[in-house]
């Protein structure tokens, strides 16, 4: 590499560095699960990288790496609907559109997780770590918590539910109904 | 309040990956109308992914459990990892590295206390140790490729890990071209060669052990050992040594920056001019020696010594030609992988017969004793051995898996052969017939009539044709230590 690509390396990896759990988490906000996240983000940072170029020092990188995000996304989406259930383009669209603009909110809510987290009992809160690191199983966490697989589900439904009605408050946010 | 309900039922299910499809018909009616019902959808998949991050986070810092348990401030979101590939680059992030380097003896361009994320990571030389997040101690020699995919999954194209893997990291899993190995708590080691199969060996505890495209998985125990074929494991011996181990790493980085090697290179160049010197070998000449066996790292990093692994493997020498030795020394650095077979060679000459009395076999003998063997050579009456050959009193198994400094001193007109392990004088046998020793074509690792293959490897071969002295001989083992 030139002196200027590794400069121009440098200033990509700084930015994607920073921006890189937004991209992610809007991501997942369109996708079915978050494995598909993952995929998706392999391709999206790819093609961040080849269209760098196209970037304007002192451009907004979030806003421009969401743009890339949804596009990617939709032709994701366009090319595994046919053989899975995914929610309607017209749907995600909006979706990217309104929760894009939401993003700060959004992201005091997440920065908001760790302390609700932290609130769970310590029991609840190792099974919902568990449910949720990389490569869980779920059965085996359901059967450790004795719980049927279904009811463990709905505790976990609940779990969401109660952090989401955490991190609203807790980034300032009323209590919707 | 209904619909509400029916909402966050439906985005639970959703979220789970349970969804039928007249529930997702349903989902995408309701959130292409609201805007209130698409709002709490991003909310409650913005929580799931954070609680991905967290979770990530969560297992790469957990602890055994202890009283007062609260969230340390290291943890933070995000930690997932994605792989990115660009102009053959390889990067990844996360906020929470991985491993961390805790040592790196003589490995260019590492440094201590590196992070390590989701790059790919190269060691052209030496040897370096790793803590992963989670507490999994790793030591990985060169020459090696790799890279984390998490805290608990190492991707190994190329090298030699072992691994030491507490219960907090149970699960570890190294991920290689030819399989997998995922650690159940134990101690294991994992061998990448550049071409072939990797291998797996159990030292302690259990490990599953997955060939690629294999179906069935197998569960090793302490003392298994299997390489991944096409589909299938087969079982091979076990080879503790083949890898070094995190105790064995603090003395490896201590000799290096008390500068050993330049000692051990100085000592060598002092030999070579010895006129004595019958051969040194140091295995560094570009072009290998004929014979079979693996060409793996050395005392030093980046060094080379020939590493004898299958039935069969052997290197050929042909030195000292036709003439006789009165007096012959030999030494030899080595590592020994495993001990208690019948006998393993350092060095055999060709043959065992009438028509070349003297003629040598030096090994180590099912006791783990060292053995120098003259043909036609008698022990003298009242000597301890009792199987016709000067056998030493130590063992070399405590010194098993670490490098180990053998040398013997034979005196054909004084009668004598006197042992040395690492510098220290072990004992003199007396023989009462002793003919001068004679050399010529012959094996390191092995024999040419039966398989007496050494099992491990060999750096540093010296064939000197006098005897050194006690002092020599402890000033050799000092200079070539490669631990402090």
């Amino acid at each position: 590499m030139s002196p200027a690509e590794t400069e121009r390396h440098r200033c990509f990896l700084r930015l994607f560095t920073a921006h890189e759990p937004a991209v992610r988490a809007h991501v997942r906000r369109l996708v079915p699960a978050r494995a598909d996240a993952d995929d998706v983000m392999q391709e999206i940072s790819v093609v961040l990288w080849e269209k760098f170029d196209a970037f304007r020092q002192g451009e907004d990188f979030r806003r421009w790496a969401f743009g890339v995000a949804r596009f990617e996304v939709l032709a994701w989406l366009r090319d595994k609907g046919r053989d899975r259930l995914v929610l309607d383009e017209e749907v995600v669209a909006k979706l990217a559109e309104e929760t894009a603009a939401d993003e700060p909110r959004l992201e005091r809510q997440r920065e908001a997780l760790e302390v609700c987290v932290g609130k769970v009992p310590r029991e609840q809160r190792d099974l919902l770590m568990r449910a949720y690191e990389p490569e869980s199983r779920i059965q085996e966490v359901a059967q450790s918590s004795g719980r049927s697989v279904a009811g463990f589900y709905q505790w976990l439904h609940r779990m969401r539910r109660m952090l989401l009605d955490c991190v609203r408050r807790a980034a300032g946010q009323e209590v919707n109904g | 309040m209904k619909v509400k309900e029916e909402l966050e039922s439906l985005i639970g299910a959703y979220v789970d990956g349970k969804i039928d499809e007249p529930g997702l018909e349903r989902l995408n009616a309701l959130l292409r109308r609201d805007a209130e019902s698409r709002r709490v959808f991003a909310e409650l998949l913005n929580v799931d992914s954070a609680l991905a991050a967290l979770a990530a986070d969560w297992t790469a810092v957990r602890q055994p459990p202890r009283r007062g348990w609260a969230f340390h401030p290291v943890i933070t979101a995000a930690a997932a990892c994605v792989a990115l590939a660009f102009g053959g680059w390889w990067w990844a992030r996360s906020t929470a590295p991985f491993a961390t380097v805790m040592e790196a003896a003589g490995c260019p361009g590492w440094v201590e206390d590196a992070e390590l994320r989701g790059e790919r990571c190269e060691i052209k030389a030496g040897t370096m140790s790793l803590r992963t997040a989670r507490g999994a101690r790793l030591v990985i020699e060169a020459p090696a490729e790799f890279s984390f995919e998490s805290a608990q999954r190492i991707r190994v194209r190329r090298g030699r890990l072992a691994a030491e893997v507490p219960p907090t990291a149970k699960g570890f899993t190294v991920i290689t071209p030819t399989g997998d190995a995922i650690d159940l708590g134990t101690r294991f080691g994992v061998d990448v060669p550049l071409a072939g199969a990797a291998e797996v060996h159990v030292f302690e505890g259990e490990v599953i052990a997955k060939a690629a495209g294999a179906t069935e998985k197998q569960s090793l125990r302490g003392g298994d050992a299997v390489s991944f074929g096409e589909h299938v494991h087969t079982v091979r011996e076990l080879r503790t040594s083949a890898f070094i181990q995190p105790d064995e790493m603090p003395g490896l980085s201590a000799g290096l920056a008390a500068g050993q090697r330049a000692r051990s290179e100085a000592a060598l160049a002092v030999l070579r001019r010895d006129p004595d010197l019958i051969a040194l070998f140091d295995f560094e000449a570009p072009e290998p020696l004929p014979g079979v066996y693996r060409r793996v790292q050395g005392r030093w990093p980046g060094s080379h010594a020939p590493e004898f692994v299958g039935v069969g493997d052997h290197l050929k020498l042909d030195v000292g030609g036709l003439r006789s030795w009165p007096r012959l020394t030999l030494a030899a650095w080595v590592r020994l992988d495993r001990l208690g077979a019948p006998y393993q060679s350092l060095l055999h000459t060709d043959g065992w017969g009438k028509d070349r009395p003297g003629q040598v076999h030096w090994m180590i003998t099912e006791l783990t004793t060292m053995r120098l063997a003259l043909y036609a050579n008698q022990l003298a009456p009242g000597a301890e051995e009792t199987h016709g050959y000067p056998d030493s009193r130590t063992s070399v198994l405590p010194e098993q898996g670490r490098w180990v400094h053998l040398v013997v001193v034979y005196d054909c007109e004084a009668g004598t052969v006197r042992f040395f392990f690492n510098g220290r004088f072990d004992k003199e046998t007396l023989q009462s017939v002793a003919n001068p020793a004679r050399l010529g074509p012959a094996q390191i690792g092995n024999w040419d009539r039966h398989d007496r293959k050494l099992s491990g490897r060999v750096d540093e071969l010296i064939l000197l044709g006098r005897a050194m002295s006690d002092e020599e001989v402890r000033a050799l083992f000092e200079a070539g230590t490669p631990y402090r």
